[in-house]
């Protein structure tokens, strides 16, 4: 069985690690001392470049690449740490605040000295009352200490931390949602670019960056990037000439729930399957895995025959779903899938930030459609529509032939990919909240389309055995094998 | 909702506390506007809710417009501007909590309470006679794991069956 491999969560249950002097012994703030003792900003820079860490917080964005984009010349420069943890399915940073916050301390104070930046905002989520609390009392504890403040370390450099509740709003996790938000405003997304790297919070260059993210700084910084590229499998990307080489390095911290006996937080090198994670998991609860959401509810679902993909940046996004924050939800054979969307489909409708027209009107409708359906009232007419499939050419395409569809689902599919296309991933809206409307929308109904015909024939919900209620590989668009030449290849 | 037009029965201020507090928070940022949330976070503590009074004081403090902070009230769930009861019951009832029957556990708070679940733009209906719980639903607590999962104020209840929601309801303090 695959081993947990803790590092950023090594000594997460040493008591009052919470404490500076206990933090201390564990060889706290060491890897920040180093930075500042061995090497120059560059050089910092050039260690996050070189390690291929990608962020943790949803999009997977290389990180030293984000770095790379910040203009030197323009001042000030923010850090804005991202602890708004708000996706369906994920919990990691939860325990970072609250047991281990000198840790992020120590990836601020790394990231800050690369990036010259006086100034960080973390940004905690308004209902992580007891996470601040102990922030604030870790920062303090570094005031103190003399690692915080002005002319830390006798470095000549000012830092300070501060950190700012956000109030319950989904869509200030949102990079640019966070950003008006920490600015007192509504917290509803910029149009891009500008990026915040160039232009973020008062309108100067900002590095917007996960908690578990910058956890993981002390211990690139403290154990080497060699050491670090040896966690979690390197690709190559055989879309460049010469192929590069796509890295996934670095251990995740996996929260699992649903279905699951033992639901937590699993550390991990990059890169098992998905049926070893249920398994270091406890297994599963129940008889069969129906379907299992990879990467918090914003990520496509993948169905029984996926259970082998690698839970990594490239391999997700190879088979159409992402990573995203790490967050594995797992269904057994008992659940109704229909009855899943239409809980996901409340959650956006409920937090779309209503700045464009197509989130705001699409999302609920796309919850009404659904719920329509398992109410038992999908709508019974059906219509005819080009059949898409396999064609002669072995690609996906027209087949010339046509299908006979229910209505509700022709619509369902349809108001989806208006918010945010799939297929062409494209949106008609200001933030990529759109994509996370309509990637659960399609792709559970394009997977699991039996279940859904079910509920609009039989008037009623209907939990149909696994295996009937998914929709196989070889039928269908929404996996990866059928239009995606092998683009990448195991380095 | 232009300044005029705002009926002031009592005017708000802070504490001594926390006009202290706001002191030392206004200093963090190069914009006064950016202390909006934390400064609405105190007062709401202070207040109960966010009452005009409480809005149009805020908008002193932070030299904006009245609109402009209620135009932030009305957009985050967690500032209320009804009065709510002692405790706030928040319940999660999103996908990972409902795999782990969250709803036994709001249907038995929902009969125990005798209430309904507020709304955010209803908050007494989900306000028992009393006063002293307010129910709600909210979406993901971060606490999947340990799910179903409510908070009661600041304080998160792990691993709820219909038992536990009992015990913990008696032993809070009327
Ligand atoms: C709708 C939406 C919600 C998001 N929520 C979060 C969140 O709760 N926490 C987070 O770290 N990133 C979240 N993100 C991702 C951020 O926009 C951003 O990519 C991230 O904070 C960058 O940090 P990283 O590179 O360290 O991951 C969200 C993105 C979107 C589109
Ligand atoms: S896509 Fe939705 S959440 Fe994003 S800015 Fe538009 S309305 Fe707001
Ligand atoms: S779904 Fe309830 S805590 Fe995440």
């Amino acid at each position: 069985m695959v081993q947990e491999r803790r590092i950023l969560y090594e000594h997460l249950d040493v008591p009052n690690i919470n404490t500076f002097d206990v933090f201390r012994q564990h060889e706290g703030y060491t890897r920040f001392e180093k930075t500042i003792a061995e090497y120059q900003p560059e050089d910092i820079a050039k260690m996050v470049m070189d390690s291929g860490l990608k962020g943790r917080g949803g999009a997977g964005f290389s990180t030293g690449l984000k770095w790379s984009f910040v203009p030197r010349d323009i001042e000030p420069r923010y850090l804005c740490c991202n602890a708004d943890e708000s996706e369906p399915g994920t919990f990691s940073n939860r325990y970072v605040l609250e047991k281990n916050p000198h840790l992020l301390i120590e990836g601020i104070l790394i990231c800050c000295y690369a990036m010259g930046i006086e100034t960080t905002y973390v940004y905690i989520r308004g209902e992580f009352t007891l996470g601040k609390k102990m922030l604030d009392a870790a920062i303090k504890e570094a005031y103190e200490q003399g690692y915080l403040g002005e002319n830390v370390r006798d470095t000549g450099l000012n830092i300070n931390i501060y950190t700012h509740p956000g109030a319950g709003a989904y869509i200030c996790g949102e990079e640019t949602g966070l950003i008006e938000s920490l600015e007192g405003k509504r917290g509803q997304p910029r149009n891009k670019p500008p990026f915040p790297a160039v232009e973020g919070v008062f309108m100067k260059p900002t590095v917007v960056q996960n908690v578990e993210t910058l956890c993981n700084l002390p211990f690139i910084v403290g154990n080497g990037v060699d050491w670090y590229t040896k966690m979690g499998p390197t690709y190559a990307d055989m879309r460049n000439d010469p192929p590069t080489p796509d890295p996934n390095t670095g251990t995740k911290l996996y929260c699992i729930s649903g279905d699951v006996n033992e639901p937590g937080v699993y550390e991990l090198d990059l890169g098992l399957t998905c049926s070893e994670l249920i398994e270091v998991a406890g297994g599963l609860r129940g008889e069969e895995v129906k379907a299992v959401i990879p990467g918090g509810s914003s990520a496509p679902i993948l169905t029984h025959y996926e259970l082998d993909t690698r839970l990594d940046f490239t391999s997700l996004t190879l088979a159409k779903s992402m990573l995203g924050s790490g967050g594995i939800i797992v269904m057994n054979e008992t659940r109704n899938i229909v009855d899943c969307l239409l809980n996901i489909m409340k959650f956006y409708a409920h937090e779309s930030c209503g700045q464009c027209t197509p989130c705001r009107w699409g999302t609920p409708w796309v919850r009404d459609i659904v719920q329509r359906i398992a109410d038992g009232e999908g709508r019974q007419t059906t219509i005819t529509r080009p059949k898409f499939g396999i064609t002669e050419s072995g690609r996906w395409g027209d087949t010339g032939e046509t299908e006979e569809v229910y209505e509700d689902l022709d619509l369902l599919e349809n108001v989806a990919n208006n918010i945010a296309n799939v297929d062409t991933m494209t949106w008609n809206t200001i933030c990529v909240f759109g994509i996370a409307v309509s990637w659960p929308a399609v792709s559970y109904l394009r997977k699991f389309r039996p279940e859904f015909e079910a509920a609009i024939r039989e008037g009623k919900l209907v939990t149909l055995p696994v295996a009937e209620a998914t929709v196989p590989p070889e039928e269908n668009y929404a996996y990866q094998q059928r239009i995606i030449p092998k683009e990448f290849a195991d380095l | 909702m232009s300044d005029e037009i705002v009926q002031i029965e009592t005017p708000f201020q802070f504490n001594e506390e926390n006009k202290r507090e706001f002191d030392e928070l206004i200093g963090r940022y190069p914009v006064k506007e950016a202390a909006m949330l934390p400064t609405l976070h105190l007062a709401q503590r202070q207040e109960g809710y966010i009452t005009p009074a409480v809005m149009k004081y805020v908008a002193e403090l932070l030299e904006l417009s009245v609109m402009k902070v209620k135009d932030v009230v009305t957009f985050y769930p967690m500032f209320f501007e009804e009065p709510v009861g002692k405790y706030v019951i928040r319940i999660c009832h999103t996908l990972p909590c409902a795999l782990r029957d969250c709803k036994v556990v709001l249907e038995h708070l929902k009969a125990k309470l005798g209430t309904d679940v507020a709304s955010e733009t209803n908050l007494a209906k989900g306000t028992t006679d009393d006063g002293k719980f307010t129910l709600m639903k909210v979406e993901c607590l971060a606490s999947c794991d340990v799910a179903p999962v409510i908070m009661v104020n600041d304080d998160l209840y792990k691993n709820l069956t219909p038992e536990k929601v009992d015990e913990l309801l008696e032993q809070l303090p009327n």
